[in-house]
């Protein structure tokens, strides 16, 4: 019996023995994976941590540079902090967000421009109107009033129609204005009377057509844009410089319209973003015209897109800018001859070169223009348009007032009525020389009715100038 | 001068060169101007230069060349002042239009006819 105890308690031993060798290592096994859990969670609670980090610096940091970055380009947009800490998935969502955000701010800020651009151009519209009412008016004004002051207001009148007008262009309106086809030099003309300080633009007219006209749709668009020019030109130079204007024809590519001014040039920034804007980019947001609103050049570079126009800008010989407005040769076309220029236009300089006392504005190096002498507003010879024959003698005096024709002559105006007229007479008499006719017509009178008298009359010169009395009978009002 | 309906295109304050007064002694519309034997100089602009030629023939008034300038009247005085400023012109009052004839100074006149006789 005693064995049996004895075995009994070795097997309990052993099983004792077994029981702690087992509890032993599954203890070393929880261990070993309370460890592994352990580092498990440190490296989650790090990751959540960097993902944190990251998100913190998406919501203070890359949203809101993203957002700044779409109005200055120059902006550092940051990415990830630490781009290792944070795995694919989650970097790729990160950069998602930033995208989103980006196209989110972009789609809203469109649409409040254009919700801006809308309510502009309605104002502008109604504005425009009521302008070219009261220019109407000036007009019928001008003609029944001798009144230099209404003068005055019709320019101030169209300064602000000019305003108003580069307002709506620039908000998407159409131009306006169905003009019939129009004279380059008119249009040059009308571009420059729309411009505060107009007196200082010389016009050189270097046309070797000088009918040449602009399709009636681009007539209006073009006097806008150049207008635009011409403020810039005035605006930024000194009151006593003057601007040219310099009219050419080139080859078969059309005309060019060059604005020189003396002024103060631009700087390489200004000069790159005038370039973004006058080649038409496809949407101008009134927001990025700056604080007041730098309008010309964009103005500008919306109808140069629509009409086809193109504008360069350059430093100037001249000291100050130069811009070269092209008008491509579709638009233009030649005016018939029953259309007579205003009175105002500057004849053509002749084609002959005289000797220039200014450089001669060339069109830029990539152009194959001309080069034309410029002798600016120096009329080398009066160019009389003469197209039929004038009439012979038609100042021939006969006693009565006679309406004359009023063709220009083609002579040159030196020899002035060289035909009709013996050129003894003054035109402007003295009293003392008309005393002296009329007393020897009395004294011829007196002479032929005594009988005996035979005094030869002495001559007059029978050439009365007899002011044309008006016959429409206006009185001052 | 105007194209059609709608804007003109050439406003007739551009010959003032951006003066509010003429030049000189003011202008009835109905003085009379006569061109003087001057030469033009070769800087005339061109408006100044059409005036001019209008005036080759003989003497108008104001208001006779603002008709074919196509210009308002108050325009061309500035014009007519300038060239004769230049003594490319001459200005003269204008011509007075004929009075109401004195009636006493008829019949006065009538007796003395009458007692010729």
């Amino acid at each position: 019996m005693g064995w049996i105890v004895a075995v009994i308690a070795v097997i309990a031993a052993v099983v004792a023995q077994a029981r702690s060798y087992g509890s032993a290592r599954s203890e070393q096994v929880a261990v070993a994976h309370y460890e592994v859990a352990e580092r498990q969670m440190r490296a989650a609670e790090a990751r959540t941590a960097a993902l944190v980090d990251e998100i913190r610096q998406l919501a203070h940091k890359r949203i809101p540079a993203v957002a700044v970055a779409l109005s200055h380009p120059s902006a550092q947009v940051p990415g990830l902090r630490e781009a290792a800490e944070v795995d694919g998935d989650s970097a790729r969502l990160l950069t998602e967000a930033v995208q989103a955000a980006r196209d989110a701010v972009l789609e809203e800020r469109q649409r409040v421009d254009a919700a801006a651009r809308a309510a502009m151009r309605g104002t502008s519209a109604k504005i425009q109107s009521l302008l070219n009412q009261s220019q109407q008016l000036l007009h019928e004004l001008q003609h029944e009033y001798d009144d230099p002051r209404i003068l005055q207001l019709d320019f101030r009148n169209e300064l602000a129609l000019r305003r108003t007008q580069s307002t709506a262009v620039l908000c998407d309106a159409w131009p306006g204005l169905a003009r019939q086809n129009s004279p380059l030099v008119e249009i040059v003309l009308g571009a420059q009377s729309r411009v505060a300080g107009y007196e200082r633009i010389k016009v050189a007219n270097h046309l070797r057509e000088e009918r040449i006209a602009l399709a009636a749709r681009a007539a209006e668009p073009l006097a806008i844009a150049l207008a635009e020019l011409l403020a810039n030109a005035t605006a930024y130079s000194h009151p006593d410089t003057d601007v040219t204007v310099t009219l050419q024809q080139s080859g078969g590519r059309g005309a060019f319209v060059v604005v020189d001014d003396a002024g103060i040039g631009m700087d390489e920034d200004a000069l790159d973003r005038a370039r973004a804007l006058l080649a038409g980019p496809a949407e101008v947001l009134l927001t990025e015209l700056g604080d007041p609103p730098q309008t010309g050049f964009a103005v500008v570079g919306r109808l140069v897109v629509q009409y086809g126009f193109h504008c360069h800008i350059e430093a100037s010989p001249f000291g100050g800018m130069r811009t070269i407005l092209r008008v491509p040769a579709h638009l233009l076309t030649v005016l018939k001859e029953d259309r007579t220029l205003s009175a105002l236009a500057p004849t053509p300089v002749s084609a002959h070169p005289t000797a220039a006392d200014q450089a001669a504005p060339t069109a830029p190096a990539a152009s194959a223009a001309p080069k034309t002498p410029a002798a600016t507003a120096d009329f080398a010879a009066p160019a009389a348009p003469a197209q039929d024959p004038p009439e012979s003698d038609a100042a021939e005096p006969t006693g009565l007032p006679s309406r004359r024709r009023r063709t220009p002559r083609p002579a040159a105006v030196a020899s002035r009525a060289a035909a009709a007229v013996p050129a003894t007479g003054q035109v402007p008499r003295t009293p003392e020389q008309a005393e002296s006719s009329w007393a020897a017509l009395q004294q011829g009178t007196l002479n032929g009715r005594s009988v005996a008298g035979r005094a030869p009359a002495p001559d007059s010169d029978g050439h009365d100038h007899l002011g044309d009395q008006d016959d429409q009978g206006d009185d001052e009002t | 001068m105007s194209a059609g309906p709608g804007r003109r295109l050439i406003p007739a304050y551009l010959v003032t060169g951006g003066r509010s007064r003429p030049a000189g002694p003011a202008l009835d519309r109905l003085a009379v101007l006569v061109r003087t034997d001057t030469a033009l100089p070769p800087d005339t602009g061109s408006e100044q230069r059409r005036l001019c030629e209008l005036l080759e023939p003989g003497a108008l008034t104001v208001v006779e060349c603002a008709a074919h300038l196509d210009l308002p009247v108050s325009a061309t005085v500035f014009l007519a002042t300038d060239l004769a400023a230049a003594a490319l012109l001459l200005t003269r009052p204008p011509i007075p239009s004929a009075g109401e004839i004195d009636r006493s100074l008829v019949e006065r006149l009538l007796v003395g006819l009458r007692s010729l006789h």
